[in-house]
């Protein structure tokens, strides 16, 4: 619970598409369960006034704002309009927007989060599966039934990957306290430093499993910037350089971000490191 | 996507960038006509997507009397087995110094950055290694269309004056342009002024639409039509075909092949919403490749309908054999049809794996 409990009131932008329709309808049978507020409104520019998944959908952030309460956004919109609304979402006051939507331009990213930055609002994703604490609350697409409570958290550039850790903690009796899917792109807004900062902060999170791949070194950066007990898995030690392995910002570039080498410093820091997902459970116990 | 040097040079002469007098030929006997306009003393510079082109025979010299014949010896060469189609026919400069300039996306820091070093033509991260004072740095907020001033003189230093507005003026390069690399190495000092003499600029891929950009080239046929139904799809070099859903899952698939020593020889990301139809067209899509002997299906998903994509996999129908590790809902369906077919779907994705690298080998 390190972003939001169940207290937690949430709007969708992109809420009319296909996307938002479905996921606003699984956010809120999770909310229901846990007896969480879950998503509020929706709002799509334009179609104020229709309901999806059966929220009400509103023209703008501010209007949603007007009548509901709600601090959290989650972004369904479309890649082209993602710039604009993570801005308008951070202009309105939302303070955590949790951007889904994938194929940003890296120049509307950088440009959207200093201008979140400005206003104070934290950005996570783009090009994420969002967050789940289970029993508290879900922002995003994560799949809720391979989740359970528990004492770990996990925190990846991946989605699929993640939901493959989560489902090998909770076979091994493993639960987890908050599941932060950062994002695939290179530029996002909460990276592994401030989510690990979160995790030291909460008293539920006794470990944290950290699912890093190829591309830049935000992972030693996090991992060496904590005091958190920490096991690592890395994807693409198999990657070949300059290709782009499915992410954007999965990519070994000028001889740099290479899974192998990131293995060897965080090894050097004394972490701890999975070579497969299965290994991921037994590290953990280790810890706890 | 990567721009060739020609094109950079063009974008960056319309920003005002100075660059030298050049002529692009598809064919030795361009020689004569483009000579007259560039001068006697000329570099040739192939135009290939190549790192190290300079020590790999890439670039030549020569003189009025020579450049037919150069041009000739070049065309007949690959450089790192990339065949010459263009080359670039360029004025020689009188240098008398040499810098380094790019202009870069930085992860930490989630800015642009922007490099300058006194020491050019050269691999910046060896200088920066050897030589830290010379390289300069500095990240500039992507809400200014502008380098302000201080941070120009901040990193200009020493340097001739007239390098901050070139600073600038690529800066606007890099904005207007979706770049993620801007370089100019080296950014020359000559009698009559500062010249890019050499030019890189790469596209962001998921910006190219909106630069009217409508083939990405440095993909192949394969990984075109792959981006048509929304795959990523990568070429390696080894025998087992991949399909995952989602990136990072895709690469741990990989991964886990070689951790029991096997080697994939493609991987495609399905991505969100693995269907019927969309399994099938990746099962395909994967199996075309002729290197590929057996293939490993890894999909994991809360919304994955397991019986739809065991359909995708049967109505493939590939020669090859398929490997099969699937959870999501209605698992039992999915299997029951994958064994009414002769496929084995497996429990886990390490069974998956190492099944399939045992049957590749």
């Amino acid at each position: 619970m390190i972003y939001g409990d169940r207290d937690l009131g949430v709007i969708v932008q992109g809420a009319t598409g296909k996307q938002g329709v479905f996921h606003i309808a699984l956010m809120n049978e999770y909310a229901r369960v846990v007896g969480g507020r879950g998503v509020v409104a929706g709002v799509t520019p334009g179609k104020g006034g229709q309901e999806a998944g059966g929220v009400p959908v509103y023209g703008s952030v501010q209007e949603a704002l007007r009548e509901h309460d709600a601090t959290a956004s989650v972004l369904f919109v479309p890649a082209a309009a993602a710039c604009d609304s993570i801005m308008e979402a951070a202009h309105a006051g939302i303070e955590l927007i949790v951007a889904i939507t994938e194929h940003i331009p890296v120049h509307d990213t950088m440009k959207s989060i200093a201008y979140a930055t400005l206003c104070g609002c934290e950005v996570i994703g783009p090009n994420c599966p969002g967050i789940l604490s289970p029993g508290e609350c879900k922002l995003g697409i994560m799949p809720a039934h391979l989740f359970s409570r528990g004492n770990v958290g996990v925190v990846s550039r991946s989605g699929t990957l993640t939901y493959e850790v989560v489902d090998e903690l909770s076979r091994a009796g493993i639960g987890q306290s908050t599941v932060v899917g950062i994002g695939g792109d290179p530029v996002i807004g909460q990276t592994f430093a401030d989510v690990l900062e979160r995790f030291e902060t909460d008293p539920q999170t006794e470990a944290v499993v950290v699912i890093g791949e190829v591309g830049g070194n935000l992972e030693e950066e996090g991992i060496r910037s904590t005091d958190m007990p920490v096991v690592a898995y890395i994807a693409g030690v198999s990657a070949p350089p300059e290709k782009r392995m499915g992410h954007a910002g999965a990519i070994i570039e000028g001889g740099e971000g290479d899974a192998r080498s990131k293995v060897r410093r965080l090894a050097a820091m004394g972490v701890p490191i999975a070579s497969r997902p299965s290994e991921i459970p037994g590290l953990v116990r280790e810890l706890l | 996507m990567k721009l060739l040097e020609f094109e950079a040079k063009k974008i960056f002469s319309g920003y005002g960038i100075p660059v030298p007098k050049a002529a692009c030929i598809r064919r030795p006997g361009e020689i004569p006509s483009v000579l007259p306009e560039i001068g006697g003393a000329v570099v040739l510079k192939a135009q290939v997507d190549v790192g190290g082109r300079g020590k790999s025979g890439g670039i030549l010299i020569a003189d009025a009397g020579t450049a037919e014949e150069t041009a000739r010896e070049l065309f007949a060469r690959t450089i790192k087995g990339v065949p010459v189609e263009e080359i670039l026919v360029e004025e020689r400069l009188p240098i008398e110094r040499e810098y380094y300039l790019s202009i870069s996306v930085d992860r930490s820091s989630k800015q642009p950055i922007i490099l300058f070093a006194d020491a050019g033509g050269v691999d910046i991260e060896t200088a920066a290694r050897e030589r830290p004072d010379a390289v300069r740095k500095a990240t500039v907020t992507p809400l200014l269309r502008e380098v302000p001033p201080f941070l120009l003189r901040e990193l200009v230093g020493g340097a001739p004056r007239g390098i901050g507005q070139i600073i600038n003026r690529l800066y606007r390069v890099f904005l207007e342009k979706d770049a993620l690399l801007a370089e100019i190495n080296p950014l020359v000092t000559t009698p009559s002024g500062l010249y890019a003499a050499d030019a890189k600029l790469i596209i962001d891929d998921n910006a190219l639409a909106r630069q009217g950009i409508s083939v990405n080239r440095d993909l192949t046929e394969r990984e075109q039509e792959a981006e048509k139904y929304g795959f990523s799809y990568v070429e390696l070099d080894g025998t087992i075909g991949v399909i995952g859903n989602g990136a990072g899952l895709t690469m741990s698939t990989l991964d886990l092949i070689e951790f029991y020593s096997g080697k994939a020889a493609n991987f495609l990301d399905v991505g969100g919403g693995a269907d019927q139809e969309r399994v099938m067209h990746a099962v395909r899509l994967v199996a075309s490749m002729p290197s590929v002997k057996v293939i490993v299906v890894n999909l994991l998903g809360g919304i994955t309908r397991c019986d739809d994509v065991a359909r995708g996999i049967v109505d493939a129908g590939v020669p090859q054999q398929v490997f099969v590790r699937l959870a999501g809902t209605n698992e039992e369906e999915g299997k029951r049809l994958l064994a009414g077919h002769g496929y084995t779907m497996f429990e886990s994705m390490d069974l998956a794996v190492r099944a399939a690298v045992e049957v590749s080998q």
